[in-house]
């Protein structure tokens, strides 16, 4: 269970969130909502280290996590962060091989084989520089690097960011698969509100740094408010 | 100039090329994990000049072993820089430009260690570091000297190639050049890979000191030498190693046909007026490809 109590930070000295309470049990899907600038990165970059907590606390299983990010990912909790972020000037194997870091080199080689059944296209392409690749060939090698960890936690920031329609439900369907049949805990930034919040068992509302509604996912699908904000008025689909 | 003579001055700019290169790379690792131009490189190269010369002149080893000493010392001064000097802006996430004045502040201390310990004058390695002089082949004479240079640098560049390709930490080395935020996103402890680049940087600037003080002569500015360095990785376009030590040996074959046709007078004006034409013309430098992030 990751828990965050309270929890303020920010870049120097402005202030991005403010007194967040979020609760993530095991195994579970969690979805946060927000529009540009409201601080879902900034939270997300605050649970893997990279941005300082100035107050409260983040905890998993009642203890506090390491202050850097990569003892938070040996802890077991994984980003793929916004934009893809791919190393353009390794190959995809080096790519991959980057994601699995911390594992064995036998664990890296049976992982690789199951994102190649996920993307088969990252295998044709194998020896190819992730910079030549299209933007949505990307997003597929950042989640598979994602899954080159197999964390016990995976953090998911905007991955429909900039996808056609048929590559993102790819990626919403690969996130329940890895939810349900690993039993991997996902915590879910999205703006695609419709598609994350009927995927989620849980999601909160961030707005302008604050939590501002909270619900389980089916509640806030029919929230009017969120209907209004997020949903456009009318749902989608 | 007859075909002889062209052919053995081929040789001299490879060999000289060839250190070009190893200094070249060394410093631009550096360059491409934090960004800003290491000077320092030069007050490593130099240390690690002198260690191989104490090792050769007061302890008779003999090259091999001279080479190796180099090179160790090389990766330990580098290390003991980072840790001395960078590590505190790193720490406060100083701008780059604080890291730059550091890296040439670097640059005169360890000179000056140099001058302290052995005074401004030249020194030279022990003649008899290497045996044999000269090949002849027919009337070609060929300084063994410069083939050895060259394949030590082959050698190390083989290791260099292996490093980055094959070892995890290597690789890690190179995505800590693209993006060090997402490296360390990847579990990978980024203050490790530092000292891990350093370590690899400091070990091509010993080699690269060794064989330019036993190819020319050692004085404590020997450092200075790192500008060729600097000039063939703007030059190779930063980012790719590939093309840094591309331009390196073209460098050292110019500067040495330079040398011998207009004199080494005017040879740094011409190559320096070189530099600004080709940048103008080419401003990605040779290489020249960096992938940006798609957005
Ligand atoms: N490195 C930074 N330094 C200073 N301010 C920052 C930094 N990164 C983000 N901010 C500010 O923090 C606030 C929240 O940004 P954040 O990136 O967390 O928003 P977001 O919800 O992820 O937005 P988006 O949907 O556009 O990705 C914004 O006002 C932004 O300007
Ligand atoms: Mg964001």
């Amino acid at each position: 269970m990751l828990e965050i109590n309270h929890l303020h930070s920010g870049y120097n000295k402005i202030k991005v969130l403010e007194d967040i309470n979020i609760q993530v049990p095991d195994g579970k899907i969690v979805v946060v909502i927000g529009r540009n600038g409201a601080g879902k990165s900034t939270l997300l970059n605050t649970i893997s280290g990279l941005v300082k907590i100035s107050s409260g606390s983040i905890m998993l299983d009642g203890e506090k996590l390491p202050p850097t990010p990569h003892r938070i990912v040996a802890r077991g909790i994984t980003q793929i962060p916004e934009g893809r972020r791919v190393f353009p000037s390794l190959t995809i194997e080096e790519n991959l091989i980057m994601g699995g870091y911390l594992a064995t080199a036998s664990e890296i080689q049976k992982r690789t084989l199951e994102v190649f059944e996920t993307f088969p296209i990252l295998k044709e392409r194998f020896h190819q520089q992730a910079g030549t690749l299209s933007g949505g060939e990307q997003q597929m090698l950042a989640m598979g690097r994602g899954m080159m960890a197999n964390p016990r936690i995976l953090l998911l920031d905007e991955p429909s960011l900039g996808l056609a329609p048929l590559i993102f439900t790819q990626v919403f369907e690969l996130v329940q698969q890895l939810n349900e049949e690993r039993n991997m805990t996902i915590v879910l930034v999205e703006q695609n509100a419709s598609i994350a919040l009927n995927m989620a068992d849980y999601a909160y509302v961030l707005e302008d740094g604050k939590i501002v509604i909270e619900g389980t996912g089916k509640d806030l699908v029919v929230d009017p408010r969120v209907k209004a904000a997020y949903l456009g008025g009318v749902v989608e689909e | 100039m007859d075909l002889i003579e062209i052919f053995q001055q081929v040789i001299n700019g490879l060999s000289r090329g060839a250190i070009y290169a190893l200094i070249a790379v060394g410093f631009a690792i550096i360059v491409n994990v934090l960004k800003f131009s290491n000077f320092a490189h030069g007050g490593v190269l130099g240390i690690s000049a002198y260690a191989g010369y104490l090792a050769s002149s007061q302890f008779n080893l003999s090259f091999i072993p001279v080479v190796l000493i180099g090179m160790v010392t090389g990766a330990i001064v580098a290390v003991l820089v980072e840790f001395i000097a960078f590590r505190w802006i790193r720490m406060q996430k100083g701008q780059l430009v604080y890291f730059f004045v550091t890296s040439v502040t670097m640059l005169m201390l360890l000179e000056q260690i140099l001058v302290i310990r052995f005074g401004s004058f030249f020194d030279t390695y022990p003649y008899d570091l290497i045996k044999v002089k000269f090949i002849n082949i027919g009337e070609l004479s060929i300084s063994v000297t410069y083939l050895i240079s060259l394949a030590v640098t082959i050698v190390a560049f083989g290791l260099l190639i292996y490093v980055f390709k094959k070892t995890k930490i290597g690789i890690a080395i190179r995505a800590a050049s693209n993006d060090m935020t997402t490296t360390s996103l990847m579990g990978i402890n980024t203050g490790m890979v530092i000292i891990a680049a350093f370590v690899v940087s400091g070990m091509m600037g010993g080699i690269s000191g060794v064989l330019f003080g036993i190819s020319t002569s050692l004085s404590p500015q020997i450092g200075q030498v790192v500008v060729k360095g600097f000039i063939a990785s703007v030059l190779g376009g930063l980012g790719s190693l590939t093309g840094v030590a591309v331009a390196a040996v073209a460098l050292g074959l110019i500067e040495v046909f330079l040398v011998s046709t207009i004199g080494s007078g005017y040879s740094p004006v011409v190559i320096f007026a070189l530099m600004i034409a080709f940048l103008l013309l080419r401003p990605q430098g040779f290489a020249g490809v960096s992938f940006t992030d798609k957005a």
